[in-house]
């Protein structure tokens, strides 16, 4: 059986629909992709800590730093990776830093779905929750997050300079940082 | 027919690679849409749930783990004040007032995105670190090697494209409102570039 002539022009519209839903499906996919990375590089870097925690303390920023594009040189982080499809996750943070800080969730698409800084707290105290849509139940933490995907990322970011004292002061805030099933 | 089959093969196969390819050529070649303030633009809907598809997809390639606007405002520039591309071999000077925000940050990166290699770990310049005149300006040099050593220096190496990105954290409201309006930092080349 060989294709006639006059079915090209349908297989012509068929490929070009497939290069859309393919254009489409490459633009969807590239953040989905990225984060998928840094979750699962995240969670094992968690894991391999055996801190206890569940929360990774990356080393100061500098330019040997080449997992995540556009670090900002003057952060120090800290990362929890999580899942909340079948637990909820906790977080708490009780500190006495008193430059900036930050506690950003990001979603599995990398949305940034949620943020409180310092100013936001500023006893220095954060106790979150946070839920997957499918699994919103009461707890004790102080607040409730509904994340939008079950897979996500927990960014801290605090402000730091060259004083060692600042930089010690920072440690031991980032340190404080925990991530746990709820 | 194994012709017209090879034919109907390659056809779709081409499909699949140019939509592919044009997908990643938009993501990377076209510039990203947003408010210009001077030659440094922010695009307002980074981190937020907001973004539409082409959006989402630069910032993960460029800017992944954003915040959003309300805690941060992110203006990045690749070229100077004379439109020409910024290069890491050139030497240029960077000069403006601080921005109206809780803390600043003006930092280099390379065409990659990531930083600058140098011995010194100076990479940026930041509310912390800037000297202010007596006009209340500050002034910083980007170049291979220091020259004025009263400036504060942040070194590049290689060559090739060179970003510049402007973090704002905690911008004012009336900054959030009309990101337009910063009073942006100038970015003058100083001679030839080798």
């Amino acid at each position: 059986m060989s294709i006639a002539p006059r079915r090209w022009p349908v297989h012509v519209l068929l490929a070009l629909l497939v290069m859309a839903l393919t254009h489409a499906l490459t633009v969807w996919a590239i953040p989905r992709l990225i984060m998928d990375r840094i979750i699962t590089l995240g969670g094992g870097d968690a894991a391999m800590q055996q801190s206890g925690t569940g929360v990774y303390l990356p080393p100061p920023t500098d330019h040997t730093q080449r997992r995540i594009v556009m670090p900002s040189p003057d952060l120090l982080y800290a990362t929890c990776a999580f899942d909340v499809s079948e637990r909820p996750l906790r977080v708490t943070l009780d500190t006495r830093y008193d430059r900036y800080w930050s506690i950003a969730l990001y979603a599995s698409n990398s949305d940034n779905f949620f943020v409180i800084n310092d100013r936001d707290a500023p006893d220095g105290r954060v106790d979150l929750l946070v839920q997957s849509p499918k699994y919103v139940g009461s707890s004790a933490a102080a607040q409730s997050v509904t994340a939008p995907t079950h897979r996500g990322f927990l960014l801290m970011r605090l402000l730091v300079n060259d004083d060692p004292v600042v930089r010690a002061a920072a440690e031991a805030a980032r340190q404080a940082l925990r991530c746990s099933d709820a | 027919m194994r012709r017209s089959v090879a034919q109907l093969t390659l056809l779709y196969l081409a499909a699949v690679v140019i939509g592919v390819a044009s997908a990643w050529l938009w993501l990377t070649r076209v510039g990203m849409s947003g408010v210009d303030a001077g030659i440094w633009r922010t695009n307002l809907l980074a981190g937020s749930r907001e973004a539409d598809a082409y959006t989402r997809a630069r910032i993960a390639l460029g800017a992944v783990l954003a915040l959003d606007r309300g805690e941060t405002l992110y203006y990045t520039t690749d070229h100077d004040n004379e439109g020409n591309t910024l290069r890491a071999e050139c030497r240029y000077r960077i000069d403006g007032t601080p921005p109206p925000a809780r803390w600043w940050s003006i930092t280099a990166y390379a065409a990659d995105h990531f930083l600058f290699a140098n011995a010194e770990r100076r990479y940026s310049i930041s509310g912390e670190n800037a000297l202010l005149d007596d006009a209340g300006r500050f002034a910083a040099l980007i170049s291979p090697r220091s020259g004025d050593p009263d400036m504060p220096w942040i070194p590049t190496s290689g060559t090739g494209g060179m970003r510049l990105t402007l973090r704002l954290y905690g911008a004012g409201e009336p900054l959030q409102r009309d990101p337009g309006a910063l009073a942006a930092p100038s970015v003058k080349r100083l001679g030839d570039c080798p």
